[in-house]
């Protein structure tokens, strides 16, 4: 190829570029991400269900994610046969709370489930989340064990490391999805927060993710986008994670910490265990695939005192 | 001293009804039975809430092996005293009245038309029960292969109610996946409403599926050689409240079928009269059939003092050759190689006896493999020579023992399974862990992993690793995180093995304590 030819041809694709209307394989919402300085709320106190909704209220309130009519998935971390204290599952009263506030905005089915690793029906009952959502009695919201028929295969779209999983369906098909991870210590990937906490939505045999598993569990989180994620710190597990068990591992913070952005709030709440964001391999895969904002000195955030 | 019941008046008057009656019994007791196998499931409680055992409790033959090679008293199996008590008032009534096994067989007559052939086998009852109680007295428990309610709740557990639940699902599920949404809007609410109070929470899989579902059915084909050819010929539970019910008070007569008519004789589903047409107290189990056929109303039930009935339906000579195969079972069983031979897998479930006083008191129900949280207890085959079949061990792969489950240490009837509460449960070891580093990702690809680390429930993990700088196959430096057991800690629930992400076999193993037939040892 000769200069001229070259010099043809490069006129040529970058006027067609030019000239094609754009259109990019990216969400306007996570085009604007990294633009826009995400939000991040902090509320510390021993009223957890205020804090749940004075930092969803901060956040521009239940009705800037949940419209009228809305299927809405609630997806607390329900992961282990451990009871409230022991801290390896969220705090029951905060998955309540946020139920109560999708009802009362009008959503038309709230879902709260998760796949668990322990036996699902000990899991629901001894996290407590199982007795604080029944006594909500309200028909449109459901607590429901995972189904195995509801798995579909997903292609995941640039993905890195992994280009396809099968996922639940009532998490893909959701209106809003509110992710509310509890903060807990995890021995292989440093810390298990909101982006660990898709892990729970997966099918498959999941122990196949461990290997790279900053990068996977980034491919997994562009296939579910959280709309809004709380993070349960009111207990956390400092040692011995995922699931703990001695009392002696738990320290007690009262805090809760909510953002739209998914790596915004798992960088905030890295910090709670006095490390820096990017010590987390996943937080910082999802910041270099543009799922949100790691530099904490880019966001936004508010302190609430209760 | 004689009393005949006719002469009193509420007899005569409940007379017409006594069969009805006898039926109703029959269907509360098999409604109570389905109820209590129903409920040997986890509902949401810690504690089981109702005696789900308590077939096995009222059993008198259990009472009496448990007793016999255990050498001790076993107070959980007070509840067959009622048995022998009303047993030794009304007679072997338990069987046509009470027995499950028994309705079911009566009920299996409107599909298996008994044949042409009546075939009479009365002594085999006995010389089973001789040998079961022979070989009992040498710790050798054969009563888990020939007792009624072992070979029904086990059948049921291991093969009717998987087999039912699969075929409900199926058809559930085949509308849900292919049919259009609209049915299963209707159907999903009906499948959610069995699966809350008829189907079990989870389909289950169980080994000896084919053989315990073909040994419970056999007991049904063996209809076609005449009613209750199994409680007449082999059941050994019947064959002791015979012996029991020599000696009770109350009884039918005449004690000889009338000549002109021995209608109740070529009537009687039990068989129970001999050669001279004489009747035999101890085969009758009360079933008051022939209360409502005798033409002439002679028949009546009275209370007397027992005498002396003479001969039984077994000859000096069964008894002889039932006794020599009580005491050659317990001796064949012993110096099978299989018992010497150190088995791995053997990982017996927790609150389990030492193996030898295992072996004596398991009476092979299968309630603990039926209330098993995670499907993880399964019967053993022929891995432990005859004397170790159905007896239960854990298969981790399958599933783990759940470390806050204390299930299957409650609904044990015997003790071979001690009761445990949560924090005894923890301690409890019931086998040690070990990697296969031939297999592990972390040592043989030197990928990261430890999902094993993770889900180690030990308050102080028994699974730890050591972080350490080495290179990959492409040369390059990484950090692994190399995990290792700490074997004082493990106490074996195998949730490491269940979940282990490699293809096939686990990388890390559970290996049982590794008891051996015969020995006190343990794992130390």
């Amino acid at each position: 190829m000769d200069r001229r030819k070259f010099l043809k041809q490069v006129s040529l694709w970058s006027g067609g570029f030019i000239i094609t209307p754009p259109v990019f394989n990216l969400t306007p919402k996570l085009f604007a991400s990294p633009l826009i300085k995400p939000d991040i709320i902090v509320a510390k106190g021993d009223d957890y269900p205020h804090m749940v909704r004075q930092v969803v209220q901060s956040l521009g309130g239940i009705q800037a994610f949940v419209k009228k009519g809305d299927k809405v998935v609630i997806k607390p971390n329900i992961g282990w046969d451990r009871n409230v204290e022991q801290g390896a599952n969220t705090h029951p009263m905060v998955v309540k709370e946020l139920a109560m506030l999708c009802l009362e905005a009008g959503a038309s089915k709230v879902f709260v489930f998760d796949r668990t690793c322990n036996e699902e029906r000990r899991c629901y009952n001894n996290s407590g989340i199982k007795s604080a959502v029944k006594e909500i009695q309200d028909k449109r919201l459901r607590l429901e064990y995972i189904d195995d028929r509801k798995f579909v295969s997903v292609n995941i779209k640039n993905g890195k490391a992994l280009k396809e999983w099968s996922f639940y369906k009532d998490a893909l098909e959701a209106d809003c999805y509110i992710n509310v991870p509890v903060a807990k210590h995890h021995s292989l990937s440093g810390l298990s927060i909101g982006l660990k906490n898709v892990m729970g939505v997966i099918g498959g045999r999941r122990g196949k993710i461990h290997y790279k598993i900053g990068a996977k569990l980034a491919d997994l989180n562009m296939v579910i986008k959280p709309e809004l994620t709380i993070v349960d710190a009111t207990r956390v597990i400092v040692r011995n994670g995922p699931q703990g068990g001695d009392l002696n591992d738990v320290k007690k913070l009262d805090i809760i910490v909510g953002s739209v952005d998914p790596v915004a709030a798992d960088a905030y709440a890295t910090t709670l265990f006095g490390l820096k964001p990017n010590q987390i391999e996943s937080t910082v895969e999802a910041y270099k695939r543009g799922l949100g904002q790691m530099d904490l000195t880019k966001c936004n955030i508010r302190y609430l005192k209760a | 001293m004689q009393y005949p019941l006719s002469k009193s008046l509420i007899f005569m008057k409940i007379k017409p009804y006594l069969k009805q009656v006898r039926r109703l019994s029959q269907l509360i007791c098999l409604i109570i039975f389905l109820f209590l196998f129903r409920q040997t499931e986890y509902t949401g409680s810690d504690t089981i809430p109702y005696a789900v055992n308590i077939l096995f409790r009222l059993d008198p033959l259990v009472l009496a092996t448990i007793t016999l090679a255990q050498k001790t008293f076993v107070t959980l199996l007070w509840p067959s005293f009622i048995i022998i008590g009303l047993t030794l008032l009304f007679g072997r009534c338990f069987c046509s009245w009470v027995c499950p096994l028994g309705t079911l067989i009566d009920g299996s007559g409107h599909f298996i038309k008994p044949g042409k052939a009546f075939v009479r086998l009365p002594y085999l009852k006995y010389v089973i029960l001789i040998i079961v109680l022979i070989s009992s007295v040498f710790g050798v428990q054969v009563l888990g292969f020939v007792d009624p309610f072992s070979l029904l709740v086990r059948g049921m557990v291991f093969s009717i109610d998987p087999i039912i639940n699969y075929l409900v699902s199926l058809v559930f599920d085949s509308v849900y996946t292919m049919g259009p949404a609209v049915l299963s809007d209707y159907t999903e609410p009906l499948y959610e409403g069995l699966k809350t109070f008829v189907l079990p929470f989870k389909q289950s899989f169980f080994y000896l599926s084919f053989l315990s579902f073909f040994l419970l059915i056999f007991i049904f084909i063996m209809e076609v050689f005449g009613k209750r050819f199994w409680c007449r010929n082999l059941c050994p539970l019947g064959g002791l409240l015979a012996l029991i019910s020599r000696i009770s008070i109350f009884k039918r007569i005449p004690v000889k079928a009338c000549k002109n008519c021995n209608l109740c004789e070529t009537k009687c589903r039990m068989d129970a009269f001999d050669k001279d047409h004489r009747f035999l107290f101890e085969e009758c189990n009360l079933c008051m059939d022939c209360l409502e056929f005798c033409p002439d109303q002679i028949t009546d039930f009275k209370f007397s003092i027992p005498k002396n009935h003479g001969q039984m339906n077994i000859n000096r000579r069964q008894m002889m050759a039932a006794s020599l195969t009580g005491l050659a079972l317990p001796v064949l069983s012993r110096t099978s190689a299989m018992s010497k031979m150190p088995y791995d897998d053997l990982i017996r479930p927790p609150g389990a006896l030492p193996e030898i006083d295992f072996l004596a008191s398991c009476v092979r129900c299968g309630e603990c493999m039926k209330v098993c949280i995670n499907n993880a207890l399964q019967p053993l085959f022929l891995e432990k020579s005859l004397e170790g079949m159905f007896t239960p061990k854990l298969v981790p792969r399958l599933g783990y023992c759940e470390f806050n489950c204390t299930l299957c240490t409650q609904v044990c009837p015997t003790g071979a399974l001690g009761r445990l509460n949560v924090k005894q449960k923890h301690a409890f070891v019931i086998g040690k862990a070990y990697f296969d580093t031939d297999k592990c990702l972390v040592y043989a690809q030197k990928k990261s992993c430890i999902v094993c680390e993770e889900h180690c429930p030990t308050h102080d993990k028994a699974i730890k690793f050591n972080e350490i700088k080495t290179r990959d196959f492409q040369g390059n430096f990484i950090v692994l995180k190399q995990p290792y057991v700490k074997e004082e800690l493990c106490i074996g629930c195998g949730i490491c093995e269940h979940i282990c992400p490699v293809q096939g076999r686990s990388a890390i193993r559970v290996v049982g304590k590794g008891n051996k037939v015969g020995s006190k040892s343990g794992y130390e």
